[in-house]
Formats: structure tokens, sequence, C-alpha cells
């Protein structure tokens, strides 16, 4: 069943019924992956919502139906960045499945992009140029001599020009068979 | 008639001095940590002369943070046509941007047209050439499609987390500095940081200069000039005053400085009384700092 919350999830992470879950500690505190061995997989599983089923022990994010990875839900994102480097944590260490840590990253950049998370603003120096746009590239060219009104074409042979009368009457002595009669010499404009 | 005084630009040196005076130099603040990756702290032990060596260098390094980045009028709209041919109409269905990708020559010199599917051959926009630079010659901190942020709807979120610094900077990497971008988004930061008497966030930044330019200009010079005395900075808010002269010498205050020759709280007392909308609130001001003087003075 959809989440009552859907289309403002951030207010979910007001509501009592959240404190009451998680308290002050974040969303995937706690969470413990189920593998063989004491070295992990160096990939959580790709999905918790494979062909429409849950599958057992879901990540953090699947396990709660509230949970809506939103680019507004600022704290929720907030939670699975480092506070003091400022990195998405890796998912071995939340626990969140792969194409939820996929849909996370690109949430975390909307809203870096949208200005609701903290970004790193690398300094740019200021740049040293000639700021005078007085160089041709970017300023009026004056036109060419051979454009001498508006709508004169580039090349005189954009138009139909009357060919040579020795060259006409070359072609037509080479296709003597093949011409319709009364071919005329210049084209119908 | 009398032979009028060309209106000092921004680049004059003059100016620069006094913007770059009133800029301070918190070294705290130019310096502070960034949230990066993280490292192991680094200690070390100097002597006196060695510290010394350490923070001029320090302050070197502050300076060229400092360099305020340019004030520029908006650039004037590209529109010239090369050719027009007729005889290409209706052959291609979309446009071809042709650009020049020689490594020396200046951005600003290069040739970047455009062939439009109606045979029209003609010089590319602004907009069309920023595009097409980032493209094949990357900057860093610059995206071919600007944030979101930009827009006036999301600038507003983020001036109420009191990023102006952030944004300013932002912006710098992004524009060009003659860009229509660029000239509103300054605006909108120097008008909120205005409204809500935020002055200390630019201040020991390279845009502190910019800001207050941009005050000077529309003659918005009031809080600026209470929250200088509020924080006793007297000599900034002299020479506030005395940029302020040298950009409106026409007013009545500058007219009486010059007969006058008045300097410290005087030059200020007299553009109150002439000059400033909000007298009350810089009089109170002025009257709480003459006391702390007299009482530090008398202690």
């Amino acid at each position: 069943p959809p989440s009552p919350y859907q289309d403002r999830p951030w207010e979910y992470l007001e509501s009592e019924e959240y404190r009451a879950t998680y308290g002050d500690k974040p969303v995937w505190h706690g969470y413990r992956r189920n593998h063989k061995g004491s070295v992990p997989p160096q990939r959580t599983r790709k999905a918790c919502l494979r062909r429409g089923r849950r599958v057992g022990n879901p990540c953090p994010i699947c396990r709660d139906r509230n949970l809506l990875v939103d680019f507004r839900n600022v704290k929720l994102l907030d939670q699975f960045i480092c506070p003091h480097s400022g990195v998405i944590f890796h998912p071995i260490h939340t626990g969140i499945c792969m194409q939820q840590h996929k849909r996370l990253s690109q949430a975390i950049a909307q809203a870096q992009d949208h200005g609701l998370l903290w970004l790193h603003v690398p300094f740019v120096p200021v740049p040293e140029e000639d700021f005078s746009n007085q160089h041709a590239a970017v300023g009026k060219t004056p036109p060419a001599p051979a454009l001498k009104g508006p709508g004169q074409a580039w090349y005189p042979w954009y138009e139909w020009q009357q060919p040579p009368a020795a060259e006409v009457a070359r072609m037509r002595r080479l296709y003597q068979g093949f011409l319709k009669e009364n071919y005329p010499d210049t084209p119908p404009s | 008639g009398k032979a009028a005084q060309p209106r000092p630009a921004f680049t004059d040196e003059a100016v620069q001095t006094l913007l770059y005076k009133m800029t301070g130099l918190d070294l705290h603040k130019v310096f502070r940590p960034v949230k990066k990756g993280l490292k192991p702290p680094q200690y070390k032990l100097m002597t006196e002369a060695q510290l010394e060596e350490a923070t001029r260098k320090a302050i070197e390094e502050a300076k060229t943070k400092l360099i305020m980045p340019p004030v520029l009028n908006e650039r004037e709209p590209i529109d010239d046509v090369l050719a027009e041919d007729k005889v290409l109409e209706g052959t291609e269905t979309a446009k071809y941007v042709f650009t020049d990708l020689s490594y020396s020559i200046p951005h600003r010199e290069r040739f970047i047209v455009v062939r439009e599917p109606n045979g029209v051959l003609r010089k590319a926009t602004w907009e069309e050439r920023d595009r097409m630079i980032q493209i094949f010659f990357p900057k860093e901190g610059r995206r071919v499609i600007p944030p979101t942020l930009f827009k006036d709807e999301n600038l507003g979120t983020v001036f109420q987390q009191d990023r102006h610094e952030d944004v300013l900077n932002m912006c710098v990497a992004q524009f060009e500095p003659d860009s229509p971008d660029y000239i509103r988004v300054h605006h909108r930061t120097y008008e909120d940081i205005e409204k809500h008497g935020k002055y200390d966030l630019l201040r020991s930044t390279r845009h502190f200069g910019g800001m207050v330019w941009y005050l000077l200009s529309r003659k918005k010079t009031d809080g600026l000039l209470i929250d200088m005395i509020n924080r006793d900075l007297l000599e900034d808010a002299t020479s506030l005053i005395t940029l302020y002269h040298m950009l409106h010498p026409e007013c009545q205050s500058a007219k009486e400085a010059k007969e006058g020759k008045l300097q410290g709280v005087d030059l200020i007392k007299v553009f109150v009384k002439t000059e400033s909308q909000r007298e009350g609130y810089i009089q109170l001001a002025l009257q709480a700092y003459e006391e702390a003087m007299a009482t530090s003075s008398a202690s």
C-alpha cells in the first residue's frame, strides 16, 4: 500500500512515529547485513524488491515504506553524507541496496543543484582577459565586397548563368538522338 | 563652463585601494577549514622569526585570494549575419555549429558560427558561444548547463541558509563577468544582504568591493554605515564616505567636505545631516560609539 507521506516525504522525519522508531540516530544505525564469513561482499544486494516481492532483511530505506528518497527531504539525505568530509557513505557502511544507493546519489546531486544541500565550491581565480569585446569574432564584421546589396548571392554560379554557345552546340551534338524536340536553350523561370 | 571630472571607474587605483582597505584581512576567515577529505592534523614547532615568516607568506596568499572580480556593463547581444544562401534551404533539418578549435587563441577572439536550416550563416549568440567553449575547452567549476540554483526561486532558499559567499563564488566560476546572468545573480545577492543587514558575511572575501560599489552607485549606504560604526570601524566609515564623494561629487556633503577639508567623525556627521535617509539610527550609533570611546579613555 502506498505511504501516506507520498507527496510530502519531509514531514515524516518530524513526526512522532519517526522519533519513536529511530530516536536521534540515523536511519541506517544498527542495521546488520546477513552474509557468510567475517568480510562482507564489497557490494550490497542489487535491489530489495525483486519481481514485486520483498527479500528477507531489506535495507534501511526499503524496510520503512514512509522513507522516500526525494531531493526535497534534506534531513534524510543528510544522514547518508559524512558530516566531516561531505562525501556520500559507501553502501557497505550504511547497508542500503545498490538500487537505493543510485537513487540516493541522484537525489543528493539534484538537491545540491537546487541549493538545498551544502556543496563544495572550488576557488576559481578571477579571469584575466580583455573584456572590451572589440574583436571581429564577437562584434560586427563589414559585409564582403562581393555582396553589393541584400539578396545578392555569395558566388555568381548560385544563380543560373547562360553557358557559352560552343558548349551548348557540343552538348546538342553529343546527345543528338535523345534530345526532346523544341527543347529551349534557357530553362523556363 | 567648469570642466567636469570623468566619473571614477571600478578599476581606478584610488578606488581599488580604498575598497581593499575596507575589505579587511581576517586570516582566520580567509583560511578557515573547509569540508574535504580527512587527514591527521599536522603540528609544526616554529621560532618567533619562523612564525612571522609564515604569517607574512599567509598574508601574501590571502592577497591573491582577495583580488576582486571585475564589475562590467552587460554585454551587447551578437546578431551579425555573414551570408544568406537560399540554395541550402530545405536541405538540412538541424542547425550546424562550427567552432574554431585552434588552441592558442583567446576565447573572446574565437569564431563560432551557426548555419540555420533556412541557409542563413550567422555568428553564434553569447549563450551558444559559452556552451560551445565549455564543451571543447572545459573549465574547472563550470558546467555546460548552469545549475538550477541560479534561478530566482531557488536563490531564496540559499539566502536563508546564509550561503551568500558560496553563491557568489559559484557565479564567478560559472558565468562570464559581463553576462546578464552574472550581473542579475550579483545584484540579487547584494539586495538580499542589504535588506537583512548581513554585511559581515562578505567582509574579508573578494566580493566585498563589488557590493560596496553596487551600494554606492545606488546610494543605499546607510545600513553599511551603521554596521561599520557598530563594529567600531571608523576608518572604514570615512573611506566609504570619501568614495561616495568621489562617485557623486555634485552632492551637498561633498561640497561641504571639500570646503572645510573635514576628517574623521566630522565627515560622518556632515554626511549624515545631508545625504542619509536613516538619520536617527546613525546618530544613535555615533552616540553609542562616542560614549564607548569616552568610557574606555576614562578607565
